[in-house]
């Protein structure tokens, strides 16, 4: 072991970077750190071929079947035609599928952003370096966030893509509207990733002892939110959704299936064949989405979370017997 | 430089795993022993601002770490007893990391990592990964970020447990040569890494200071009270339930045993000189006997 004594001055390595962009340091590096491990890019690799996967299996979420009436022909043969998974009126079908798989994911990406370092017992080491605590739990998150939120443009290019390509292979098969696909992405997926990364990373901050809990607490909810309630109320006009929550739901479920009103197919009497069907079905599935009422209030969602971090931040102590 | 620890007491339930200690510490080493339990471990996450003292303060440079935590963490430098690492990252890596942590200057940066693994003999290592390093290359890692701002009070826990008797030599060689210009808590219970290198020794047990004194001074003190005799082993073992027995060596003639005791255990024992470990077991033995 060389004996070399330290040649700098301690003031000098001492003249220590108290910019505010500290944070930004503690994001990078908890980047770096996750790039700089193979599982991670396996594992998002892995993400991303499933969303394929899915978008193709969802391809043709409603078949349509109809008998042309009026004008003579009431009583011809049926027409059949179906939306396409990537179109506007598929996605309100599909997308909240598609996001419970991701949402399903993200507590395991964010809310061991503090919580890891008690587990690693790398703890010690960060807690008595001059970090202030803000810097240290604002950058954690945000380097959960960026990574959460790259999952969910995965999410983005693997509709847009796969849409692409089914539109290439399959005849009638219509190209994704982007401007479209963007507004639903931003309203649905964009505020659920941004919504359930807070608070899976505040409540983990809060309670670093039972973050295996809060990952299972927000699954759980999620699950409720995107699956029992509206499994309950399928098919039960006695318990319709209290109307606030139609526009606030966060997993977009009940949301979508309202929004699912304004893309019934009805046939006119001039629809007489397939084709005439299908171009009628293509109107309709492409219709850009009412925004109003529902959009405003998931971003407020995301919004609001953001409060939530922030009072992690603020309540959290370096104190090791509080962390343990 | 000065640390100043006042009437510092920490209590976990019922259980007071430190009580009314007091400390000041000036630039030098300082070795910190003490039976398991004794509270050195306590005592240095309180230095190092990872705990909370029930009651009493401890001062850096006349401020209270509690007020003043973040004065304090520019200037210290800390080795936990058990401390994990990151996987993903190579040692050069992780030191960099924990510099850009530390808000070291980007310019400097990468002069001072490759500098703290020059001083830890790591520039071989420097591009493996962590999960490679043995447990000597890991507890060098560890003493390589705690230098990496240059620090005034560098605290290390039981740096040399699990160690290989030549990297534990090595280990506190290096520690040694950091004692310059600052103030270095070595806590320990290995007594012959302090007798190496320190030269201050504070004894604690149940939480408070039972010796605070120079190691050749403590020596000096025991000096008389450390016997050997060889006997037969049913006397060895007789003496073995009435004395304090620091070392045992069965031989062709009989068994050689080194006591500590005030007073000659046997007619055949003669006095011999004390070893620090010693004089460590006839001051809590002490201690124990006035319990």
């Amino acid at each position: 072991m060389s004996i070399t004594a330290l040649t700098a001055s301690g003031q000098q390595i001492r003249s220590l970077n108290k910019s505010p962009r500290l944070f930004l340091s503690v994001m990078t590096w908890e980047l770096r750190r996750f790039a700089a491990s193979r599982l991670f890019w396996f594992q998002a690799l892995g993400l991303f071929g499933f969303l394929l996967l899915l978008t193709w299996a969802l391809h043709s979420p409603e078949g349509i079947d109809a008998v042309p009436v009026g004008n003579g022909v009431g009583g011809g043969a049926s027409l059949s035609g179906s939306v396409a998974g990537t179109s506007a009126g598929g996605l309100l079908h599909t997308l909240p599928t598609v996001l419970t798989v991701l949402v399903l994911l993200l507590p395991f990406v964010t809310a061991d952003g503090v919580t890891r370092d008690l587990q690693r017992r790398t703890h010690e080491l960060l807690m008595t370096i001059p970090l202030p605590t803000w810097a240290y739990v604002w950058g954690r998150y945000l380097a959960g966030l960026v990574i959460s939120l790259g999952l969910a443009l995965l999410l983005l290019v693997s509709l847009l893509g796969m849409g692409w390509l089914l539109h290439l292979t399959i005849a009638e098969y219509p190209a994704p509207e982007i401007g479209t696909v963007l507004l639903l992405w931003t309203g649905m997926v964009l505020s659920a990733t941004i919504l359930v990364s807070s608070v899976g990373f505040a409540l983990s901050t809060l309670l670093p002892r039972l973050s295996t809990l809060v990952k299972a607490v927000v699954m759980t909810a999620w699950l409720v939110g995107a699956l029992v309630i509206p499994l309950s109320q399928h098919g039960n006009s006695a318990l319709p959704p209290p109307s606030w929550y139609i526009n606030w739901d966060p997993t977009s479920r009940i949301t979508a299936r309202e929004l699912l009103s304004a893309y019934a197919i009805n046939p006119n009497p001039t629809t007489t064949n397939e084709t005439q069907f299908q171009q009628l079905i293509l109107s309709v599935e492409n219709k850009v989405p009412d925004l109003a009422g529902w959009f405003a209030p998931h971003l407020l969602l995301a919004g609001a979370s953001l409060l939530l971090v922030l009072i992690a931040a603020l309540a959290f102590k370096r104190f090791r017997d509080v962390l343990n | 430089m000065e640390l100043t620890i006042e009437r510092l007491s920490k209590r976990y339930g019922q259980q007071w795993a430190l009580h009314q200690l007091s400390l000041r510490c000036e630039p030098g080493m300082l070795g910190l022993v003490g039976p398991n339990g004794a509270g050195k471990t306590t005592l240095m996450r309180m230095i190092a601002t990872l705990l909370e003292p029930t009651e009493g303060r401890i001062l850096w440079n006349g401020q209270d770490i509690h007020t003043h935590g973040q004065a304090l963490r520019q200037v210290l430098g800390y080795l936990p007893q058990d401390f994990g690492i990151y996987p993903e990252f190579t040692g050069r890596q992780f030191l960099r990391y924990l510099a850009a942590m530390k808000g070291l200057p980007s310019e400097l940066l990468n002069w001072r990592v490759d500098e703290v693994m020059e001083v830890a003999n790591l520039e071989q290592a420097a591009d493996r990964k962590l999960p490679t390093y043995s447990g000597g290359m890991k507890q060098r890692i560890g003493i390589a970020q705690a230098l990496l701002n240059d620090p005034e009070l560098l605290i290390v826990d039981e740096p040399t447990a699990g160690l290989d008797p030549a990297e534990r030599v090595r280990f506190r060689t290096l520690l040694a040569s950091l004692t310059r210009n600052r103030i270095v808590l070595l806590s320990t219970h290995i007594i012959s890494d302090v007798e190496a290198v320190a030269n201050r020794l504070v004894i604690l047990q149940e939480g408070r200071v039972l010796v605070d004194t120079r190691p050749e001074a403590l020596l000096a003190k025991t000096a008389g009270s450390v016997w050997s005799v060889t006997v037969d082993q049913a006397t060895a073992l007789q003496l073995q339930e009435s004395y304090q027995v620091s070392t045992m060596v069965t031989q062709m003639n009989g068994i050689t045993l080194r006591l500590v005791s005030a007073t000659r255990p046997h007619e055949a024992a003669v006095v011999v000189d004390p070893s620090l470990e010693e004089a460590y077991l006839l001051a809590t033995s002490r201690q124990t006997i006035r319990a």
